[in-house]
């Protein structure tokens, strides 16, 4: 299995009749999310005969196969031969620049939740970069971080629409909107960067596992 | 062959699909495609069709062939089906000249039909698929639903006609494999998903079904926090009022809500097609039955 002392021990799970989801834990963690990136990267390289498909999450990678030419005892076989490889399979990650205008509606509730000043919280926010975690929920909708020391439940009221665009913050995660859409999260700024454009191949430009650089926009 | 149709009269959720958008879930896209897969696929055996095709809802359809000739099959729930007035049997096809109409009101049974045509209907392909997914506006007619006015293109020539075999309802449970975070629900509740009376609901669109718990199986709110993971359609979510969802073809690709089961693949179109107000029951079997199912056509 995957080395227990830099990776979690993955459950493997049936999801339904034709994919299963290798999962790391049931609490985003640093190290769970670390080893779904490692995993995706590795299955990349070595692809698996009947997955048709690979989806990386926060803490678990789903593998759609085609049940009519492959069993899920056969899959898991072929996924523990890989697992044990885990340790050094990380690819090197691509940096992102992400300049951000910080005037969101919540930019106030949060620095004032957290105990900082607008200018304090901006600060710590940018001062490290941010892995993105996971791709989710909508088109091109990143999930970054972690801000361990800045943890924030999310608002308990949604606001019905966010441009794409948006820079939202959450439960000690950034997240960027790449489409139009619903948010329970606190919208901290927005940002020029397009995650998403339906005619691109492929249609993201993010992948779990790159490094977003925030910074203040000029 | 080439035609152009005109769409006359169209239901909200009347749409363009093909098979499916796959390989985009790690893009935050999930796959769309028909809600029955096997109706989609027998009225594209009766026209020898192309790519694409329209999927419409109890609210029917009416065409109307503005230029060309085509072959349109129909099948999928049981419709009522008239070329230029005249009933024509549903589940069949007929041959359509400029000019023509075909209207489609509700038969006796299931929510979804399909029309498919002997070529390819002239739509952008968008990561591959002209299927219109609901949930992200994207694919089919500028990622909308159908409407009247809308004007469709077809051209090529399709492919071999052959005969399906009739399409039936269907009777008895609906068949899962325990979910997700089955572990998470009490054995009551467990026992209460497998025992209990359900019903299907009139919210229902290309995203999910929302189900009537008619025995309050899962009556007490829940506040489970559970980390966002991927979705495959025909989850069952139930949501933090107690209300089970069934996630169909448009769902969102992740979500954070408990799911107790999903639905086989092989009774998802059966799912589809039941009625709001019908009764389900929900019966477990293993993923190699449900496999084998899925062997035995």
């Amino acid at each position: 299995m995957a080395d227990p002392d830099i990776f979690p021990t993955p459950t493997i799970l049936a999801l339904g009749d034709s994919a299963i989801l290798v999962r790391f834990g049931t609490r985003l963690t640093d190290a769970a999310n670390r080893a779904v990136i490692a995993l995706t990267g590795l299955l990349e390289h070595h692809p698996i005969a009947g997955v048709v498909e690979v989806m990386p999450n926060l803490v678990s990678v789903l593998l759609r196969y085609d049940p009519l030419t492959t069993s899920p005892t056969l899959l898991q076989g072929e996924l523990r031969l890989r697992l044990f490889g885990l340790a050094g399979a990380m690819d090197a990650p691509a940096a992102w620049d992400i300049p951000v205008v910080f005037d969101g509606p919540d930019l106030d509730e949060v620095s004032a939740a957290l105990g900082l000043s607008q200018d304090a919280f901006i600060a710590a926010h940018n001062a490290a970069p941010s892995r993105v975690l996971a791709t989710g929920f909508a088109p091109g909708f990143v999930y970054c971080g972690l801000h361990e020391a800045m943890v924030l439940p999310r608002r308990t009221a949604v606001r019905s629409s966010v441009p794409a665009g948006s820079v939202l913050f959450a439960a000690g995660q950034t997240a960027i909107t790449a489409t139009e859409m619903p948010t329970g999260w606190h919208v901290i700024g927005r940002t020029e960067f397009r995650n998403f454009d339906a005619a691109a191949t492929p249609p993201t430009l993010l992948r779990a596992g790159d490094l977003l650089r925030f910074a203040v926009a000029p | 062959m080439s035609a152009v149709i005109q769409i006359q009269r169209a239901g909200p959720l009347t749409s363009i699909q093909d098979a499916g958008r796959f390989g985009m879930l790690a893009h935050g896209i999930s796959a769309s495609g028909p809600m029955d897969r096997g109706g989609y696929a027998a009225a594209g055996a009766l026209a020898g069709a192309g790519l694409g095709g329209v999927e419409f809802t109890m609210a029917g359809l009416e065409i109307f062939v503005a230029s060309g000739r085509c072959r349109v099959g129909f099948a999928g729930g049981h419709f009522v089906a008239h070329h230029n007035g005249r009933a024509v049997d549903w589940f069949g096809a007929v041959a359509l000249e400029a000019g023509d109409r075909l209207a489609v009101t509700p038969g006796a049974w299931g929510n979804y039909g399909y029309l498919r045509f002997d070529g390819d209907i002239v739509a952008q392909r968008m990561m591959g698929s002209i299927a219109t997914s609901s949930r992200a506006g994207l694919g089919g007619l500028e990622g909308r639903a159908l409407r009247a006015g809308d004007v469709i293109a077809l051209e090529g020539s399709g492919g071999a006609v052959s005969q399906p075999a009739p399409l039936e309802p269907g009777a008895g449970p609906i068949r899962f494999v325990w979910g997700l975070h089955a572990d998470l629900f009490p054995q009551a509740a467990r026992q209460g998903f497998v025992e209990g009376a359900f019903a299907i609901t009139t919210r229902m669109d290309r995203m999910g079904v929302r189900l009537d718990d008619i025995g309050e199986v899962f009556g007490g709110a829940s506040s489970l926090s559970l980390v966002s993971d991927a979705i495959v359609p025909g989850d069952i979510q139930i949501l933090g009022d107690g209300t089970p969802i069934v996630l169909m073809r448009d769902h969102q690709p992740t979500g954070g809500y408990p799911r107790i089961a999903t639905v086989i693949t092989a009774d998802l179109d059966r799912f589809a097609q039941m009625r709001a107000g019908t009764a389900v029951a929900f019966e477990p079997v293993g993923v190699e039955h449900a496999q084998a199912l899925l062997r035995s056509g």
